[in-house]
């Protein structure tokens, strides 16, 4: 905005109100905030004079009768380009409409130069570099925007679904505002603006040098939004494989696959070797290694060991007791053998236990074989016991001892009854 | 296998590389969070072509997924025995995806991440603890996984179930804990192969997985 003109009536006007309009801004700025954050504006905060004037300076709008009051597009978008607030920041180069604009302003500085009418002149001239500006302007707000978004990694939504789907918005922003940069047809400028100076200056070169600046900024963009979307589907994918394997198998608890492993040739994947033990042992058989593994073994601690507790120490009966009782098993079978031979032969001698002993290949010591004979009969049934008698043949153990002591047993089959 | 491997001379000394062949031949998978350096080494196709001729005697070659995330051992010749291992080993696979994928399921919800789990990810058993614990239905699906065969977690209390589920990923490779005495893990590229694996048998068996572009959404 330069060359302040002298402002005819109809400008003075406009200030005054926009200078009013604007300071509704301020002046009710919590309202509005709320009415940006909440959908909303809260009525109750607002006048009714207030509530009039906002609506009339078009800051608020009722979209029905019933419904309540809310922020117009454009303040929405006001706010969010003051905030850059990236979820709700718009991307709006509607070039097409800026071209038509520019078009129209050339045409009437024509006729205002031809007319030599060079108040009229200036001022279209102004509004011609405002309109230029207006559309660079918005190339270079959707293209900040853009790369606001890029650099936070879309941070101002929190999950990649929702990434993703900001993501795919920039790239569409970005095709339009390619679109829209192709429309600039500096050929036909050039027929526009013919030989004049000034207008070659604002059409012509700074523009070509904007939008070349544009075009290379949205062509970085764009590839890094492909970039970064790239690596969101690349982040999403194994979450997805896993979650869908997961269910699947839940649904399919008995599911198996192939045999990849018996297949001619084994997927990769599936060929994983077994582990191999990897051992070593000292070896004395390299004279150089002796004095190492002499020093190795000396360093080697004492092995410590724990006091044992007598508990612990039991088992050591079990071998023993088992040979006793084969023998003792032996001894008593032998001792039946020789219960039968008397029974056998029937005769009603007495049987001395210790010349059958004698006579028999058996090599048990008397005393225990005599122990054992009779410990076998009485261990035998009383009804058993009578059809044997059994004599001890004794000795008093000294001349003053009265110990009897067995010399021998003999038995005898009892006559039957 | 082509025998192209032979004809390449061994010009890479492979003393140097004897700890890295170690933990290979033990069965585990080497990327870029597990063994940074070793995972650059094995970017040289010099070097591979080395391994490869000495594991020759061993019927082992290196072996790679997709996208070249993670190495590990292949058997070079598919005898008999090799192929019982594989497929005893197919079968442990199959049993544990439905566990590992929950619990991807489960750390991406509970951590409020965009993502599943991936290589190089912190995590902090304390961090899911205390996301969890005043959030019924996460608690209930951790104990769940945890129950499951492949965690074995036999305990009802919160930490111990987390704590036996980290343990567990820590065995097979699918966590690193880069300090013993701090509950910080780190997401290993075994978790890509995994995922290798479950796009695998989904294009292999045609399975109705995927391409539901708002499964994401019902996860957060």
């Amino acid at each position: 905005m330069s060359e302040p003109a002298t402002p005819p009536a109809l400008e003075s006007r406009l200030m005054t109100q926009g200078v009013e309009r604007l300071a509704l801004l301020g002046k009710h700025a919590e309202a509005l905030m709320q009415g940006y954050v909440e959908d909303e504006v809260p009525l109750g905060e607002l006048s009714t004079q207030a509530l009039r004037k906002l609506l009339a300076a078009r800051i608020l709008w009722r979209p029905d009768e019933q419904g309540g009051v809310k922020l117009t597009p454009k303040v929405r978008e006001l706010i969010a380009e003051m905030t850059a607030d990236e979820a709700r920041r718009h991307v709006n180069a509607d070039v097409a409409e800026a071209l038509e604009l520019i078009r129209s302003l050339v045409g009437g500085y024509r006729e205002a130069s031809s007319r030599a009418d060079y108040w009229h002149q200036e001022r279209q001239l102004t509004r011609l570099r405002q309109a230029v500006d207006d559309m660079n302007g918005r190339f270079f707000d959707a293209i900040d925007s853009l790369w606001q978004r890029l650099n936070s990694d879309f941070g101002f939504v929190s999950q990649l679904s929702d990434k993703v789907r900001e993501n795919d918005r920039a790239q569409k922003q970005v095709v339009r505002l390619l679109d829209g940069l192709e429309l600039v047809d500096f050929k036909e400028l050039i027929d526009l603006v013919g030989s004049d100076g000034t207008l070659r200056k604002i059409l012509i070169s700074q523009l070509q040098q904007q939008t070349s600046q544009h075009y290379t900024s949205l062509r970085e963009v764009q590839h890094r939004l492909i970039e970064l979307m790239a690596r969101f589907r690349q982040m999403q994918a194994p979450s997805r494989l896993v979650a869908g394997m997961a269910a699947f198998l839940r649904e399919r608890p008995d599911f198996t696959p192939g045999h990849y492993t018996g297949r001619g040739e084994v997927p990769a994947l599936f060929n994983r070797a077994a582990a191999m033990p990897i051992a070593g042992a000292a070896a004395l058989d390299r004279a150089q290694d002796v004095d190492a593994l002499g020093a190795l073994f000396k360093a080697i601690p004492a092995p410590r060991r724990p006091a044992q507790a007598a508990t612990a120490a039991s088992p050591a009966h079990a071998r023993e007791d088992a040979a006793v009782a084969a023998r003792q098993q032996a001894l008593k079978e032998d001792v039946e053998t020789f219960y039968l031979d008397v029974v056998d032969a029937a005769g009603s001698a007495p049987v001395s236990a210790l010349r059958y002993l004698e006579e028999s290949p058996h090599e048990w010591s008397d005393e225990i074989w005599l122990f054992q004979v009779i410990a076998e009969y009485q261990g035998l049934p009383r009804s058993e016991q009578r059809a044997f008698i059994l004599q001890a043949e004794e000795e008093k153990a000294g001349d003053y001892n009265d110990v009897r002591l067995i010399r021998d047993v003999a038995l005898t089959l009892a006559a039957a009854p | 296998m082509s025998d192209d491997v032979q004809t390449s001379p061994v010009h890479t000394p492979l003393l140097s590389h004897g700890p890295l062949l170690e933990r290979l031949l033990a069965g585990e998978f080497v990327c870029a969070v597990s063994d940074e350096a070793a995972f650059k080494r094995l970017q040289d196709d010099a070097l591979r072509e080395a391994f490869d001729a000495y594991l020759r005697p061993l019927n082992r070659r290196l072996a790679t997924n997709d996208d070249q995330s993670v190495y590990f051992l292949a058997w070079r010749q598919l005898d008999d025995a090799a192929r019982e291992q594989l497929t005893r080993q197919l079968s442990d696979t199959v049993h544990s995806l439905l566990p590992l994928l929950e619990w991807l399921q489960l750390v991406q919800e509970a951590l409020g991440r965009d993502s599943v789990p991936a290589p190089g990810d912190v995590l902090k058993p304390g961090e899911l603890q205390a996301r969890s614990e005043d959030n019924p239905s996460l608690r209930e699906r951790i104990e769940r996984v945890a129950g499951d065969t492949f965690f074995g977690s036999q305990s009802d209390q919160l930490d111990a179930q987390l704590k036996q589920v980290f343990k567990r990923l820590k065995e097979h490779g699918y966590l690193l804990q880069p300090h013993a005495e701090r509950q910080v893990y780190l997401v290993t590229g075994k978790v890509e192969y995994l995922l290798d694996i479950v796009r695998f048998i989904r294009d292999e068996e045609r399975l109705p997985v995927l391409d539901d572009a708002d499964a994401q959404e019902t996860l957060l």
